[in-house]
């Protein structure tokens, strides 16, 4: 944690800044959110709990530093210091049950290049999101989160490596490792619609 | 408590690696996520001049963050959420 200058905010100062600096990071906060606990309800307490803390300690808080980094980290603190179990478990996810519909070898056969003409369509886009959804939050939490910051919303290793806590080199393998199992799940999927899965 | 780890993590030297293949492999996920050095940014478009699966797996790594970044949908907001925010703040505070 960071020292302040010693100047004292005014409340009004401190409400003013506190909107402009932190409440824009609202979308990303709360995608995080969800993400992590996979429900909309628990998204939207924990986003809240996140927000209070960050006005708790706003003095903590250097001005024209990340305030993205420094909420994301706040709010996983949270998920996992309290959160994660006080709150309804986010439905436990089934291995086998994810790892047996991705194994089923027979359903599309070797056909799937036939459905390459309708790759631009939209309906076939929100399928790939829809795939690509289910394939992540069949992760662990510890790989979805990796993944949710590198890919999604794009933060350096270094950052990272402080929202979570974590050395460098945890990023760097974690990463590694996230993004095997994600391609695991997802290479059935790919194959059939004509990427080259190997 | 924040970054007191570091360097020691960082990276294997260069010498680690058996052949020149595995140390792409390792610096995969830096090099599609703009990671990174310039020493192995360069290392790696020399290396793919000569090494077509090391080619491919890098566009495979290329896709693979594609497809999360490119069709992950994003959850809408709640409307009401900044608004109880602000709301609470006032109320605890
Ligand atoms: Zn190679």
């Amino acid at each position: 944690m960071s020292e302040q200058t010693g100047k004292q905010m005014s409340k009004e100062e401190k409400d003013a800044r506190f909107e402009a600096e932190l409440l824009p990071v609202l979308d990303p906060l709360y995608n995080f959110a969800y993400r992590l606990t996979l429900d909309e309800d628990d998204a939207n307490d924990l986003v809240q709990e996140t927000y209070l803390k960050a006005y708790r300690f706003f003095d903590y808080f250097e001005q024209g530093t990340n305030a993205k980094a420094w909420l994301f980290r706040i709010l996983k603190n949270s998920f996992i210091n309290e959160f994660r179990k006080k709150s309804k478990q986010p439905a436990k996810v089934d291995y086998s049950e994810v790892e047996g519909y991705y194994n089923t070898e027979d359903v599309e056969g070797e056909s799937g290049v036939a459905t390459t003409t309708d790759m631009r369509t939209e309906s076939v886009q929100d399928l790939i999101g829809d795939e690509v959804a289910s394939a992540l939050n069949a992760l662990p939490v510890d790989f979805r989160t990796v993944i949710i910051l590198c890919d999604l919303e794009g933060f350096t290793y270094e950052e990272m490596a402080k929202i979570l806590d974590i050395p460098i080199g945890t990023v760097r393998s974690r990463l590694h490792r996230a993004r095997n199992s994600l391609k695991e799940k997802l290479e059935k999927y790919a194959k059939s619609m004509g990427y080259n899965g190997e | 408590m924040e970054s007191k780890f570091t360097e020691a993590y960082q990276k294997k030297s260069e010498d680690c690696y058996d052949t020149e293949c595995e140390k792409v492999a390792h610096i995969l996920d830096s090099l599609v996520d703009g990671e990174a050095s310039s020493d192995e940014q360069e290392f790696f478009n020399k290396h793919i001049e000569s090494c077509v699966p090391c080619l491919e797996s890098h566009q495979k790594q290329k896709l693979l963050k594609n497809l999360v970044c490119g069709h992950l949908k994003r959850v809408i907001v709640p409307e009401t959420l900044a608004l109880s925010i602000k709301t609470k703040i006032q109320e605890t505070v």
